[in-house]
């Protein structure tokens, strides 16, 4: 079979077998040549591999266009290049920072100039440069020196990988000269806004602050003081910016700024996030870092309004007050999902000591709806400012009003009526059974929930929303099924009778048919069956 | 002989996974490019559509949970699109409240008005197919020879003729045909696949 002497000839088989790449190279060869001459078989070749409506399209849809974006597309399809490097597919997320960033480091040194001062890295902008302080997902920090004013700078020069995006220098330069406009005690000052080789900066002033998180990452919890104190100053800081309409879109500890022991709160990055977003996702089409503080309706892509902030600035006060995070999960993914989806578990019951008003206060800013948080970070810095002052002079200061809440007074009912039970038989198996009937009602009624929702397929948030709505709008007491629950000793009483037979009953089930007498001094919840049994 | 690639239904899948990251960048690696482009066709321009890209990734990762698998193929494709429509047409017209969402940039004529529905799913299918080209170009590109892929890329996509392509990889014209042939054939198993 290899020693064909038509080699010359056409022969469909070999075609094929050419397509699938199963020949020898000597096979192939001759199909090649004879491919040279006979526009029979090239014709057979090319309709075998495809017909004409594919080749159209692989044609159409392969080449780019106006409508490319240069940073991704075309790197996929272009690399016959000469040299012929593969470069196949876009970079993940997690390369573009640990490759591209520390690149942008090194590359410090090629934007300096040089100087006259030994002591100095070299210039940038009219700055001596002392060294370089660190670098994020926007860019390079830089300290300096400004001889004219005797003073210490930090520098933020945009990643020259950002700043080869127009839309991302743009919004840099803009927001940061929003940011400039600000002034306020609790707003990192901007001195300027500039360019250089192509580069756009930012000068804020030197200071030796330390983020929040990492006071946070060292103590874990704050005091409740310190909660107070820090949230009312953010809170003020970002009233201010909203007040130029200027939003932060990415509130975190790591943004919040402490003064050198004190607890002097200073917000930086505003609006820089965005910036990094547009850079970043030009390569990666996902989230640029982690979205452990954003806002469902970031996590949702939709817009970002002043009220975002507030839902951030939840998220800052629960990991001050508990040392952890509120929405947690293995991937950024999740996480989104956790934001948009789920309740943060009541910061109470991570720390009992802490006010149920706190949690009253943080819950309001974590709610879903933009509508249902507090108004303006305004109304949230003068109600946190109110609160410290209580906790500070509690006997001379009342608690402020807007934080007696009705979610905390159904705590204190139920937790009345759970000492009560508790008290009037104070054993575990009253509990352990008062607890399983609970369960078992709030398993009836959100059940019944489930079943009046005309969708059943909706997203879990709907049941949540609507059980958490339908918990806060008891406005008469009266009309709470727990408070008329309690209106009587005797239901007390004869729900304790019924728990007496459904716990024996339990203990016949359990013991199997020799029924023994029950809640007898012999018996003790933790002592399993077996060991009753024996004589 | 490398086992065989994941369909991409089964890619729809480990997306809905959570903690399926790679899968999610899989799928945002192809669609992206299609929602920017979309975009891009509608009249937004380069930021723009980027915020919009993203923000369609976005609100998909969040509902792709309610997105029933059983269903017809093709239909998360069509539910896809229509998130991304949904999201063009409100990007065309709603400006977001911020200013930090940047000015109105719609400053480049309209490819066709935004009511017209029936050229908005043509416009949909078009990119839709286009990024699933792509997408097999890309996955495709690593099992052949530089030279194989120039001649197919060269000849099929840029438009010059098997004889400068030829000379520009110097070999002979009956390679050049041969090969293309074969790139082209397994271009389009591969966009097979992944509808199949």
């Amino acid at each position: 079979m290899t020693a064909n002497p038509q080699q010359g000839e056409c022969d469909q088989r070999k075609l094929h077998g050419y397509l699938d790449d199963t020949l020898s190279e000597s096979e192939q060869l001759r199909v090649e040549q004879h491919l040279c001459q006979c526009e029979s078989c090239r014709n057979v070749m090319r309709d075998s591999a495809a017909d004409q409506e594919w080749w159209g399209e692989a044609g159409e849809y392969l080449r780019n266009d106006r409508w490319d974006d240069v940073a991704t597309t075309s790197v996929v399809m272009k690399n016959a290049d000469p040299d012929g490097t593969p470069q196949v597919g876009d970079e993940p997320a997690s390369e573009f920072s640990d490759r591209h960033l520390p690149l942008a480091m090194r590359q410090v040194r090629e934007w300096l100039d040089p100087t006259d001062d030994p002591h100095m890295l070299g210039r940038f902008g009219g700055y001596e440069i002392v060294g370089i302080i660190g670098q994020g997902g926007m860019g390079v920090v830089m300290k300096g020196y400004e001889p004219a004013l005797n003073r210490f700078v930090a520098i933020k020069v945009l990643a020259p990988l950002l700043a080869s995006s127009g839309a991302a220098r743009q919004r840099f330069a803009r927001e940061a000269k929003a940011t400039a406009a600000v002034l306020h005690d609790n707003v990192i000052p901007i001195h300027r806004v500039d360019e250089t080789h192509d580069l756009p900066y930012l000068v804020m002033p030197y200071v030796a602050d330390a983020p929040l998180q990492q006071r946070i990452d060292q103590e874990g919890p704050l005091p409740l003081v310190a909660v107070l104190r820090i949230g009312e100053q953010i809170a003020a800081g970002l009233a201010a910016a909203h007040s130029h309409g200027l939003v932060h879109r990415d509130i975190k500890p790591a943004n919040i700024l402490l003064e050198n022991g004190v607890e002097r709160v200073r917000i930086t990055d505003f609006g820089l996030a965005r910036a990094a977003d547009d850079g970043s996702l030009t390569r990666t089409g996902v989230i640029a870092g982690t979205p452990q503080y954003m806002s469902p309706e970031q996590a949702r892509g939709e817009s970002v309004a002043a009220r975002s902030d507030l839902f951030s600035l939840g998220s800052v006060l629960y990991v001050m007050a508990t040392g952890r995070l509120p929405f947690r999960a293995e991937t950024s993914y999740g996480i989104l999902r956790r934001i948009i989806d789920t309740e943060p578990r009541p910061i109470r019951e991570i720390n009992p000591q802490l006010p149920p008003w706190l949690e009253t206060i943080i819950a309001k800013l974590h709610a879903k709806t933009i509508q249902d948080r507090y108004a303006s970070a305004e109304e949230v810095a003068d109600l946190l400012r109110r609160c410290l002052a209580h906790v500070e002079q509690p006997m001379s200061l009342a608690l402020p009003d807007e934080c007696q809440s009705k979610s905390a007074e159904h705590r204190s009912t139920f937790g009345e009526i759970w000492a009560k039970v508790a008290k009037h038989r104070p054993t575990r198996v009253t509990m352990t059974v008062l607890g399983a009937v609970t369960a078992l009602s709030l398993l009836i009624v959100g059940r019944a929930t489930l079943l009046n929702q005309p969708q059943l397929h909706d997203p879990p948030s709907r049941t949540v929303d609507q059980a958490a709505a339908a918990r806060t709008k008891v406005d008469d007491p009266a009309d709470d099924p727990a408070v008329a629950w309690d209106g009587s000793d005797g239901e007390i009483e004869r729900l304790w009778q019924d728990f007496e037979t459904f716990e024996s009953q339990a203990q016949r089930l359990w013991d199997g048919p020799p029924a023994r007498p029950i809640n007898t001094p012999t018996w003790q919840p933790s002592t399993t069956p077996s060991q009753e049994s024996n004589p | 002989m490398a086992p065989l690639p994941e369909t991409r239904s089964s890619l729809l899948v480990r997306v809905r996974n959570p903690s399926d990251a790679e899968a999610w960048h899989e799928f945002a690696s192809i669609y992206r490019p299609a929602i920017y482009r979309l975009a891009r066709r509608r009249g937004l321009q380069d930021a723009d559509a980027e915020d919009l890209a993203q923000r369609v990734l976005v609100s998909v990762s969040g509902a792709i949970q309610t997105w029933e698998k059983d269903e017809k193929r093709g239909t998360f494709r069509a539910w896809l699109l229509r998130v991304a429509r949904n999201a063009i047409i409100n990007a065309i017209t709603r400006r977001p409240p911020d200013i930090a969402m940047g000015g109105s940039n719609a400053s480049e004529p309209l490819d066709m008005p935004h009511t017209d529905e029936e050229a908005i799913r043509k416009l949909v299918e078009d990119e839709h197919r286009r990024a699933v080209f792509r997408w097999a170009a890309a996955e495709v590109r690593s099992e052949f020879h530089d030279t194989t892929w120039k001649a197919f890329y060269r000849t099929a996509v840029d438009g010059i003729s098997i004889e400068d392509a030829a000379a520009e990889i110097d070999r002979t014209t009956g390679s050049v045909y041969a090969a293309r042939s074969r790139v082209m054939r397994r271009l389009k198993a591969k966009v097979l696949e992944f509808q199949g």
